[in-house]
C-alpha cells in the first residue's frame, strides 16, 4: 500500500477529487491497473472496514469511502480486460418476491462493491425465475436474497429450489440476510451463508469464496 | 383564609412552536405536489386520479394541497375504541393517553430459562394474559412473530391467540386484504355481529407504507377494508431518520408526515369519516449498526413534536412508541431508555403509545419487560396528574394539630394522612425502597428478577374472561379454513 499512500488516504477520508487525482496518477506512472485497485482501492477499504468495526468511524463515512473507490475504479475499468484484472467475485443479489424494501439491500451491495466484489443488482419483488435467468446469464459467484418481512421470507427457499431445478445450485454460493431471517433459518433452507448485517454480509462472503 | 379549588396545572412538554409546526407541514404537502409518491394499487391509483391527483409514468402520483385539506376535514377528531366487552376503554381525543405492547419480535426471552429464543404462538397468547392482567397496560398486540402459525396465517392465528387471552382492546398486524378478511369475522364474532363491532370496535389495525414514498399493493387493500368497514386504522411508514428519510429531524417528520398525509386521502376518498389515527413513526437509523433505534431521545423528540402539530393543525388522534430499549436483556440501559420514552410520550400527551416490552430494538420480547414498564408508565401517570392545590392538599388544618395538638401527635397518626395517602403517594410494587435487611432477607433481587416472578404470577393467577364456546368453536373453523 505504500506507493499509494496519497490515494489511500483520500479513499479513507472520502475525498473523490484527490482520490480521482491520484488514481488518475498512478495510470500515468505506468502502474498496473491490478496493483492499483488492490493496493491502492481495496486496501484503503480494508482499513475502512477495520475503522468502522473498531467505532472510530460511522456508516455514512465507509459508504462515502465505498462511493471514492466506486469512482476510482470506474477510471481502471477500461483498462481490466486487457489486463485481465480480477476482482474478489461477482454477486447477484435482490430483495425476493412479494418484499419492496430495498435500504438493507443497497447498504449490503454498496459494502460489498466497496471490498472488491462486482455487484448485479436486480432491485426488489425479484422472482426466482429471475433469479434462475440472471444466474444463466451472469454467472455469479455468490447470489444474495434480502427479505424484511416474514410473509416473504418463503420465497427464499422458492428460490433456491428454482436454482436447484435449473441446475445451477452448485455453481452458486447463496447468502441471505433480513430483519426476520435467523441463522437457524439459512440452515434450514439450505442457504450457505447468513449475513446479520452488512457487515458481516461482506465477511461472510469472502469466506464462501475463500478469499480471507 | 378558606382556600377555594384552583385548576391543576398538567405538566406538558412542548417542542415546537407554532411557526415550525405550520413549515413542517408546508414541506410535507410541498413532497406530495412536487416530489409526489409511488402508488403500487391500480384501484387507489385511479381513486387519486380521478379525485384530482396528478399521475406520470403509470404509478408517480402528485396530490394537490386541496385534497389533503378535505381528508383532515372529514376525518373524525375523536373516536372511542372498546374493550371487547363493549364497554369504552379508550376514549381518543385530546391528550389521552394509553399504552400497549407491540407487534412482530422474531425472538421473545423465554420466561422459564431466560433464554432469547425464537417466538411462538404461546407467546402471543402470554403476552395478552399478561397484558389483561396489568393495570397500565390498556391495549394487547401481538408482541411476537411465531414461527410455528402457518406463514400465509400467521397474523390470523395471532389475532384468535389475543382474542382468546384478552378482553382489553386489540391493535393488529395484517398481510394484505385476504388475511384482513378472516381477522374481521373473527372481530364480528367476538362483537357479536358485523353492526355491533362497527358500533363498538374493539380493534385498530397497524399498517407500514415503505419510506420513501412508496405505498405497497397490500398495504392499500389493508387501507381500503379499514375505510370500507369503520375499522380504526393507523398507517405510519418507515420514515426512520437516515434509513427511510432524511438524517435531520424536520425532513423525516415532513416525509412521515406527507406519508401519513397520503394514507388519510386514500382512506378517507374510501370511507369518509372513517377513523384514523395519524402518526408516523420517525425514529433514527444508528450510525454504526443500522439498527432502527428504539430507544433513542430522537424518537421521543420528533412524537413530543407531532403532539404538537396534533394541537396546532391536525386535530386527529396520535400514535407513539414508548417503553422499550436496545438492549438485550433487560438490564439498566433498557429501564433508563423506557422511562425515558414513556415519561416523554406521556407528558406530550400522545394517543395510543405501542412498542411496550421490546428489547433489541424490537427484535426481541420480554414479559418482565411489560411488568416493569407497566410500573413505571404509574409511575409517570401520577408524575403527570400534576399537584392539586386545594383545601385538603394543603392541609392546614392537618398542620395545626400536629402542632398545636395533643403532645406526640405525628403527621403518620393522623386521620388527614390515612385519608389521603393512597392518592397523594406514587406506591410502588416493583421498584424497591425496603430497607437493605429486608431486601437481603427476601433474596436480594433485582428489578429483573423481581418483574420474572410477577410476570410468571399473572400468568398463573390472573383470569381472563373466556369467550363463549360458541365463538371459540367457530374461530377454530376460521382458522382451520385453507
Amino acid at each position: 500500500m505504500s506507493e499509494f499512500i496519497a490515494l489511500s488516504a483520500a479513499v479513507i477520508k472520502g475525498d473523490v477529487k484527490t482520490a480521482l487525482e491520484e488514481t488518475q496518477k498512478a495510470l500515468d506512472a505506468g502502474n498496473k491497473t491490478q496493483n492499483i485497485l488492490d493496493n491502492g482501492l481495496i486496501a484503503a477499504m480494508n482499513e475502512v472496514g477495520d475503522r468502522f468495526s473498531r467505532g472510530l468511524l460511522f456508516v455514512p463515512q465507509m459508504l462515502r469511502s465505498a462511493k471514492v473507490m466506486q469512482e476510482c475504479t470506474r477510471l481502471l475499468e477500461p483498462f481490466f480486460q486487457e489486463e485481465n484484472v480480477s476482482t474478489k467475485g461477482k454477486v447477484l443479489i435482490g430483495t425476493v418476491k412479494g418484499d419492496l424494501h430495498d435500504i438493507g439491500k443497497n447498504l449490503v451491495s454498496m459494502m460489498l462493491e466497496g471490498a472488491g466484489f462486482t455487484i448485479v443488482d436486480l432491485g426488489v419483488d425479484v422472482p426466482p425465475e429471475k433469479f434462475v435467468e440472471k444466474t444463466k446469464e451472469i454467472k455469479p459467484d455468490i447470489v444474495a436474497l434480502s427479505a424484511l418481512l416474514s410473509t416473504t421470507m418463503p420465497a427464499m427457499p422458492r428460490t433456491i429450489e428454482a436454482l436447484q431445478k435449473a441446475g445451477l445450485r452448485e455453481a452458486v454460493k447463496i447468502i441471505i440476510g433480513g430483519a426476520p431471517v435467523t441463522e437457524k433459518y439459512s440452515i434450514e433452507i439450505k442457504a450457505d451463508a447468513y449475513g446479520s448485517d452488512a457487515g458481516a454480509a461482506v465477511i461472510k462472503a469472502k469466506t464462501l469464496l475463500g478469499t480471507e | 383564609m378558606k382556600h377555594t379549588e384552583v385548576p391543576t396545572c398538567q405538566p406538558r412538554l412542548k417542542v415546537l412552536n407554532r411557526e415550525q409546526t405550520f413549515e413542517i407541514h408546508q414541506a410535507a404537502l410541498d413532497i406530495l405536489q412536487q416530489t409526489g409518491f409511488k402508488m403500487e394499487h391500480k384501484g387507489v391509483m385511479k381513486m387519486l386520479s380521478d379525485a384530482g391527483c396528478t399521475v406520470l409514468n403509470g404509478n408517480r402520483v402528485k396530490m394537490p394541497a386541496k385534497l389533503v385539506e378535505e381528508a383532515l376535514s372529514s376525518a373524525p377528531k375523536q373516536f372511542d375504541l372498546y374493550d371487547q366487552q363493549g364497554n369504552i376503554a379508550m376514549e381518543l381525543a385530546n391528550g389521552n393517553q394509553f399504552y400497549g405492547t407491540g407487534s412482530d419480535t422474531t425472538f421473545t426471552i423465554d420466561l422459564e430459562t431466560g433464554e432469547r429464543r425464537r417466538s411462538k404462538l404461546k407467546d402471543v397468547g402470554h403476552f395478552a394474559q399478561l397484558v389483561d392482567g396489568l393495570d397500565h397496560m390498556d391495549f394487547a398486540m401481538s408482541m411476537s412473530n411465531p414461527d410455528d402459525a402457518p406463514v400465509n396465517a400467521i397474523y390470523v392465528h395471532a389475532f384468535a391467540e389475543m382474542v382468546k387471552n384478552t378482553s382489553k382492546p386489540l391493535v393488529f398486524i395484517a398481510d394484505s386484504g385476504s388475511d384482513i378478511a378472516k381477522i374481521y369475522r373473527i372481530a364480528c364474532l367476538v362483537a357479536g355481529g358485523e353492526k355491533e363491532l362497527q358500533q363498538k370496535p374493539f380493534l385498530l389495525n397497524y399498517s407500514e407504507a415503505i419510506s420513501p414514498l412508496n405505498f405497497p399493493e397490500n398495504v392499500m387493500e389493508k387501507l381500503l377494508f379499514c375505510a370500507k368497514n369503520k375499522i380504526p386504522i393507523c398507517l405510519p411508514s418507515g420514515s426512520n431518520a437516515g434509513g427511510g428519510a432524511p438524517i435531520t429531524l424536520a425532513g423525516a417528520m415532513a416525509l412521515g408526515i406527507a406519508e401519513n398525509l397520503v394514507g388519510l386521502v386514500v382512506h378517507q376518498l374510501a370511507g369518509k369519516g372513517s377513523p384514523f389515527l395519524f402518526g408516523p413513526n420517525v425514529s433514527t437509523l444508528d450510525m454504526r449498526s443500522t439498527i432502527v433505534s428504539y430507544g433513542c431521545p430522537e424518537w421521543s423528540l420528533t412524537q413530543a413534536a407531532l403532539a404538537d402539530m396534533r394541537d396546532e393543525l391536525y386535530g386527529l388522534p396520535i400514535w407513539a412508541y414508548a417503553g422499550s430499549s436496545d438492549a438485550k436483556v433487560m438490564d439498566a440501559q433498557a429501564g433508563a431508555e423506557a422511562m425515558f420514552s414513556i415519561i416523554t410520550a406521556m407528558l406530550a400527551r400522545a394517543n395510543i403509545i405501542h412498542d411496550v416490552g421490546f428489547l433489541e430494538y424490537g427484535n426481541t420480547s420480554s414479559l418482565e419487560m411489560v411488568t416493569m414498564a407497566n410500573e413505571l408508565v404509574a409511575m409517570s401517570r401520577f408524575f403527570c396528574q400534576g399537584i392539586p392545590v386545594n383545601e385538603e392538599t394543603l392541609a392546614l388544618a392537618a398542620l395545626e394539630r400536629v402542632v398545636n395538638g395533643e403532645s406526640g401527635s405525628i403527621f403518620l397518626m393522623d386521620d388527614h394522612t390515612f385519608e389521603n395517602f393512597m392518592q397523594a403517594q406514587f406506591l410502588p410494587r416493583l421498584l424497591d425502597r425496603s430497607r437493605y435487611d429486608s431486601w437481603t432477607d427476601a433474596g436480594a433481587q433485582d428489578l429483573y428478577q423481581r418483574c420474572n416472578i410477577e410476570a410468571r404470577r399473572i400468568l398463573a393467577e390472573h383470569h381472563t374472561e373466556p369467550k363463549s364456546d360458541k365463538v371459540l368453536e367457530e374461530i377454530k373453523q376460521i382458522l382451520q379454513e385453507d
